[in-house]
């Protein structure tokens, strides 16, 4: 029995590539670095042979066109049952309760390395480091516990542009072994921008998905917007970005120390996104029930350290919690999303 | 002061149609819990006169004043409840230990209770409860704390090292453990007072409580004004003379000054709510917050007969009390608005009106939070949706609040301020009924952390 053969969201057939486990992180980035190497390479002398065929905007206009890999990488038989101790790590670093219910922040913790994966393809066609994380969008539809056998799958879906660059969807999925043909438990979208990329075709710019969803202010300059009254305030220390990379695995040197950090254009160390939307989800707390639907836009980087304000309150209808993270002192909007109860 | 025996235990009279209301009486099966009188130390602020004294010091400090005043040398008592908020760990039968320093008898009963500010009140409720029912006939309550001598904690990574290392059977395992530990590990964490679900200190969280209720600099600078004067002139008309006993050479609050004006106040930079976006402004100061304060209260409650038994003097009785808490985490509700919520439903029980009282001690935490909860009772719309009621449940006579003074000018010790506003209130509700021969009432109220609150009704006898 296997699962439905996957599938874009917009229908196009994808190819499955089978791993037999979920990659390590810190290779990937090793070679991730190397790719992007080459990528920016072939951006800056476009007469070279390049890993990926994507090409940039101010080239000689022959550029090939960008194009996404029509292939999903799979795991399967994943097993969670050694990772109570990893788990409860995560809880109390996120603030979530300590049980063997896995949120649905270490879910994407859990199928990151996979996506990532995706993403250090020779024939993905954007490099991975630098790439800026604009929103994400999960949705758990029923508790995953410690103990379940899981199966993972990921691709890349839906290149469009963006003002700044071209946008990408990273999709992950996880399933329960048990439950090979079933839908999803756990479904993540992730929205990366690579700066300075161009689609050929470029017609109407899409609007960033990180306005889509609202008003668009956080582009509007600091000071403009007016926070509402905070229910709460992070003080975010030095090591965050080590710490939540100590967790996640996640060691992008953005997210390290100050010096790893300028070397991409950071006057600081910033915190990982997901890691302020993991507390915001904790933050909502029983409320949110077993399943819920979990997004977050980035509007600006949070520099470690810092400390920074943020309203999670019921929405309007009663129906879930809608939050907001800002920098208190010059009002600058970090992030902002909502959790939903399915 | 005049005794009285306790109250026969009849059903609510149904005669309740004078303007007054009738006194609440216990229901059957319950007796009277009376307030026999109260000791404190002087409150002093962090890092002066008590620097180096303990929670333990200053708790029997205040015990012995109390055992001298009423001649309880050798007397078992039938419980002592009290606590501290910050207390440490080898503190862990704080009140047992300071019974037993103490010269009461060893055969007297102790425990420890912990509600955060509400803390010496729920010590007194619990004490007073007990004697109602006939469990115990004499009750010490109470509660201390310092922040001078405050507990410093180890950080979470050097703690979890140390505790592998204790379990470590081998001399390698031990280095193992010691080896994850990091520099940042070894500095120390001093007590905050900081909400833990939302990281927000308790000025800050009521800078938020009072910027959605509109309350004004100048009419929370009021309120520190009259806390001093009123403050002052109790000091200087000898009222703490049988409440307080001098500690470690002091003999007054330290923190009170008599000499204040609205213009020192209004010169205080605002400390709370800066970060708060138009159209709040910060108006919360050092002069209209309670500063950071050690002391220690207690307070004898007995059965009207044990009292008698023994010449004591009851000043009044503890009717009846309500705790209430309120969602804060996700901003419903200000942190310190649990009483508001408690008292209509006290009320409600003992078929009093917000009105039927002679005395109103509301807890000072910030002059703002006395300011929010006056301005919520009168909220018709904040009554309804929060409360339940379908009128406001109104306003109070002013000059009744606070009358001689409160934690803005004695300072907020915050276990020791129940005791303090209890034995003060019944020491105004004798004087008040001795003066007029009629009975007189005060509603207490005291807010604290975690949303929480603790609201009681005293009574003379």
């Amino acid at each position: 029995m296997t699962a439905a053969a996957p599938a874009t969201s917009a229908g196009e057939p994808l190819r499955v590539e089978t791993l037999p486990t979920l990659p390590g992180l810190g290779a990937l980035y090793a070679r991730g670095a190397a790719a992007s190497g080459r990528i920016a390479a072939g951006r800056a002398m476009p007469g070279l042979p390049v890993i990926g065929q994507g090409r940039a905007a101010e080239g000689d206009g022959e550029a090939r066109p960008l194009t996404l890999p029509d292939v999903a990488h799979r795991v399967t038989g994943v097993p969670t049952v050694d990772l109570a101790h990893h788990l409860h790590d995560y809880q109390r670093l996120l603030h979530e309760p300590v049980t063997d219910v896995l949120p649905a922040g270490y879910l994407h913790v859990l199928a990151f390395p996979l996506a990532t994966a995706v993403m250090v393809r020779g024939d993905f066609p954007l490099p991975l480091l630098g790439m800026v994380h604009l929103a994400n969008a999960v949705e758990l539809r029923g508790p995953v516990v410690v103990g379940d056998v899981l199966e993972v799958r990921a691709w890349a879906e839906n290149l469009r542009p963006h003002k700044r660059g071209v946008q990408v969807d990273l999709v992950a999925e996880v399933r329960r072994q048990a439950e090979p043909g079933g839908a999803p438990v756990w479904r993540g979208v992730s929205t990366y921008l690579a700066k300075g990329f161009h689609l050929p075709w470029t017609g109407e710019p899409d609007l960033p998905a990180a306005a889509t969803g609202g008003d668009g202010d956080e582009r509007a300059p600091a000071g403009t917007w007016t926070p509402p009254l905070p229910t709460g305030r992070w003080a975010l220390g030095p090591g965050t970005g080590r710490a939540y990379g100590a967790v996640s695995g996640d060691r992008n040197p953005i997210h390290l120390s100050a010096l790893s950090a300028k070397a991409f254009g950071f006057p600081r160390a910033i915190a990982h996104g997901m890691y302020t939307a993991a507390r915001a989800l904790a933050d909502v707390g029983h409320a949110r029930g077993d399943a819920y639907r979990w997004t977050v836009e980035f509007a600006s980087p949070v520099l470690l350290p810092g400390t920074i304000d943020v309203a999670v309150t019921p929405d309007g209808d009663g129906t879930g919690f809608a939050y907001v993270g800002w920098n208190g002192r010059r009002h600058r909007q970090h992030f902002r999303g909502a959790v939903t109860p399915l | 002061m005049a005794t009285r025996k306790p109250s026969d235990g009849s059903p609510r009279g149904s005669s309740r149609t004078s303007s007054r209301a009738a006194s609440p009486s216990a229901p059957a099966g319950v007796r009277d819990a009376v307030i026999v009188g109260g000791n404190r130390i002087p409150f002093s602020r962090a890092g002066k006169k008590y620097a180096d004294a303990s929670n333990q010091e200053m708790f029997t400090a205040a015990l012995e004043g109390l055992v001298a005043r009423f001649g309880l040398q050798g007397e078992r008592i039938g419980e002592v409840v009290g606590g501290a908020v910050l207390k440490h760990s080898r503190d862990f039968n704080l009140i047992r230990e300071s019974v037993l320093g103490s010269s009461l008898s060893p055969q007297t009963p102790a425990f420890d209770l912990q509600q955060a500010c509400a803390t010496g009140l729920e010590a007194a409720i619990t004490v007073a409860n007990k004697i109602r029912l006939g469990q115990i006939e004499s009750g010490i309550a109470g509660g201390t704390d310092t922040i001078s001598d405050a507990p410093v904690a180890v950080s979470e990574g050097l703690r979890r090292a140390l505790l592998d290392a204790s379990h470590a059977k081998t001399l390698q395992a031990r280095l193992k453990a010691f080896a994850k530990v990091r520099p940042a590990d070894l500095k120390p964490l001093s007590p905050a007072t900081d909400e833990p679900r939302t990281g927000l200190s308790m000025g800050e969280h009521q800078a938020i409580t009072t910027a959605r209720w509109g309350i004004s600099r100048s009419a929370q600078d009021e309120v520190a004004l009259a806390s001093h004067q009123h403050l002052a002139a109790a000091w200087d008309a000898g009222f703490f003379d049988d409440l307080v006993t001098p500690f470690r050479g002091l003999t007054r609050d330290d923190n009170l000054r008599a000499d204040t004006s609205l213009e020192k106040l209004a010169s205080l930079k605002p400390v709370f709510g800066r970060g708060l976006a138009e159209p709040a402004e910060p108006t919360m100061t050092a002069g209209n917050s309670t500063p950071l304060t050690d002391g220690a209260s207690t307070v004898l409650l007995a059965s009207a007969d044990w009292a008698a038994e023994r010449d004591l003097p009851v000043l009044a009785r503890l009717v009846d009390a309500e705790t209430a808490a309120v969602d804060f985490v996700h901003g419903h509700d200000g942190l310190l608005m649990a009483p508001v919520h408690a008292v209509p439903r006290l009320l409600a029980r003992t078929g009093l009106d917000l009105g039927d009282f002679d005395f109103y001690e509301i807890h000072e935490a910030f002059a703002s939070t006395v300011l929010t909860t006056l301005a919520a009772w009168e909220d018709a719309d904040y009554c309804k949706a929060e409360l339940g009621l379908d009128t406001p449940l109104g306003s109070i006579d002013r000059d009744r609040l606070n009358v001689n003074g409160s934690s803005l000018a004695a300072g907020h010790p915050f276990a020791a301020t129940g005791g303090r506003i209890l034995a003060t209130a019944a020491k105004l509700v004798a004087a008040k009924a001795a003066e007029t021969g009629k009975p007189a009432r005060a509603l207490i109220s005291v807010c604290a952390a975690g949303g929480l609150g603790a609201t009681a009704v005293v009574e003379s006898v």
